[in-house]
């Protein structure tokens, strides 16, 4: 399994520098003109790092929150983590708030999206530790009360915030700047440090929390653990680019299928196919309606759901 | 004797005037920004009890009761304020909600214009609708007349006109603003796009190297120039930041209306200016 991985992560190369070079013009970095120069500086190399950092911190969380939750149907979004980035993202697009200039909104997401991760936490939290089945409903019932303040803010409103709003909510690529870059890196990297320095103790969590407690993990302190290191990922993702759908829930099945299940490959497995499917999603986003743009969150789940759907026909894929 | 006689042609006036007033709506709905300025531009604007959220425009429709959006008007807002006509574009308007309206036996009048070749002959319709063909014959030469004098510029410009910023999206063809930008000369780099308003590749927008660059901001947009600077630092290598030919123009061309012809005289001036 760990040559799966390796082929995975030399995949994932040539799926970066394809990205790279091509596009709605192809650019061929040993000759560049001026003006190619600046497009592969200053517009594809951050799109590439930002799609490729948010790809990888949705799937690698998904792995590692379907693992914890025992729950085949858990997405990072599900923690309610993005609505709250959402909420504040939005009220701060629609109040027009530029207190961090450009960094606002992002700032704002995070923030927003490490709140009702607290929230969360906190209603999920009982006798030393973390309750799985307590977190998912609580992230649940959060989620949906945040939803509803956002769109309460948004049937009342009517500004050009609205419009702004909207905008960033089917969050896509299209303005990533190397501003972001190092904070989400750095936030990315920290909590998939966590997550795999923690994925023995996931790994016994997937056979049951006596079996776990028997192995020597306390499995309400590795959940909460993880929880953080999948709330970090999330919210930095989220406040990198916006909401991109069906990486955080499928990808992590599709590399189960391919790597299997133990979580010290599954989880570099499914941040790199994470990244690769964000980053060619948006390659073609970028690259067939030309000169318009399609959001790389439409492509990820046009290319990667009949993927999923193969796999899903072909092999046991909850089994495995 | 003289008396008698001014208080009969009084009462006649007023007995005519009151029959000619029958005759028109006396309580309009507009249900578009475009249909509430061309109603006011008209001089009709007096008879218009009722406007969308959006109407900002004359200042007067500010002062009318709302009816909710464009695309989402309340009917319950629209019946209640009792119209003999309710204004409509096919330009945004829901089909249904006309549909609705005669359900409950109010007149409707929908707009079928979309380009501003279109827009004579809709005012002229509208004109008839609302009983105010003056204003609205007036209204017609006015755009016939800057269309007919208007001499596309030899060798103009690449330009590129900015709806939003971030992320950025252009002003594409099938729009008021590249018919105008085409009429006025300037060749538009979105003009292959394959929709009228789309999110434009930031790629394309550096390698096309424009040449000016407008930025609409119109209301509620005062904040366009902070939203805009990083676009435009990211768009600095083209030949419209280094030459500092960036705009800022007011909404005039986003409404297929009476402002298209002033909207068309500010994107001209401004290109010129810079030459």
């Amino acid at each position: 399994m760990r040559a799966r991985l390796a082929m995975a992560v030399l995949g994932g190369c040539a799926v970066l520098l394809a990205a790279l070079v091509l596009g709605p013009t192809t650019i061929l970095p040993w000759s560049m003109t001026d003006v190619e120069r600046q497009v592969m500086l200053s517009i594809r190399l951050p799109r590439v790092a930002v799609g490729a950092l948010m790809g990888a911190a949705l799937g690698a969380s998904g792995a590692a929150l379907q693992g914890m939750l025992r729950n085949p149907l858990a997405d990072p979004y599900i923690l309610g983590l993005s609505s709250g980035a959402t909420l504040a993202a939005a009220g701060g697009l629609m109040a027009g708030l530029t207190f961090l200039g450009p960094l606002t909104i992002p700032a704002l997401a995070f923030g927003g999206a490490m709140a009702s991760g607290l929230i969360v936490g906190v209603m999920g939290y009982r006798g030393g530790g973390i309750w799985p089945e307590r977190l998912l409903l609580a992230g649940i019932g959060i989620g949906f009360m945040l939803s509803a303040g956002l769109m309460l803010m948004m049937s009342l409103s009517s500004s050009e915030g609205l419009k702004r709003a909207v905008l960033w909510i089917f969050g896509d690529l299209g303005i990533a700047g190397w501003s972001l870059v190092p904070m989400g890196g750095v936030l990315i990297g920290i909590g998939m440090g966590l997550a795999l320095w923690r994925a023995r103790a996931l790994n016994t969590l997937m056979l049951g929390e006596d079996l776990s407690h028997s192995l020597g993990f306390n499995p309400r302190r590795e959940a909460g653990v993880l929880f953080l290191a999948v709330g970090l990922m999330t919210a930095a993702s989220v406040s990198l680019g916006g909401m991109i759908g069906f990486i955080g829930l499928l990808v992590p099945h599709i590399m189960r299928a391919l790597v299997g299940p133990d979580h010290r490959v599954l989880i570099p497995a499914a941040a790199v196919g994470g990244g690769a499917l964000l980053v060619v999603s948006d390659l073609i986003g970028r690259t067939v309606a030309s000169p318009a743009e399609i959001p790389a969150g439409i492509v990820t789940a046009l290319i990667g759901a009949p993927y999923f759907l193969y796999l899903l026909r072909r092999r046991d894929i909850l089994g495995a | 004797m003289i008396r008698l006689v001014i208080v009969c042609i009084a009462l006649l006036a007023a007995s005519a005037s009151a029959s000619m007033a029958q005759a028109r709506p006396m309580r309009i709905v507009t249900l578009a920004p475009s249909m509430t300025e061309a109603v006011f531009a008209m001089g009709a604007g007096d008879r218009v009890v009722g406007v969308t959220d959006f109407c900002d425009w004359p200042e007067e429709a500010r002062t009318r009761p709302r009816i909710g959006g464009m695309s989402n008007p309340s009917i319950e807002a629209v019946i209640g304020l009792a119209p003999d006509l309710v204004v409509m574009t096919m330009d945004g308007n829901p089909r249904e909600f006309e549909a609705r309206l005669r359900e409950f036996g109010i007149k409707t009048f929908v707009s079928s214009a979309k380009r501003i070749a279109d827009l004579p002959d809709a005012y002229r319709a509208i004109g008839r609708e609302i009983g105010a063909p003056e204003g609205a014959e007036a209204l017609a030469r006015e755009l016939e007349a800057a269309l007919s004098a208007e001499a596309p510029m030899a060798d103009g410009p690449r330009a590129l006109f900015v709806v939003w910023p971030e992320p950025l999206m252009a002003a594409g063809p099938g729009t008021a603003i590249h018919d105008v930008m085409t009429l006025i000369g300037l060749r538009n780099i979105a003009a292959d796009s394959p929709i009228p308003y789309p999110k434009f590749s930031l790629e394309e927008a550096l390698m096309r190297m424009p040449e000016v660059i407008f930025l609409g901001s119109g209301s509620g947009m005062e904040n366009m120039g902070k939203i805009a600077e990083n676009l435009l630092s990211r768009l600095a290598s083209t030949p419209a930041v280094r030459n500092g030919r960036v705009y800022y123009l007011s909404d005039s061309l986003y409404r297929l209306g009476p402002r298209i012809v002033p909207g068309m005289r500010e994107m001209r001036r401004a290109v010129e200016a810079g030459r």
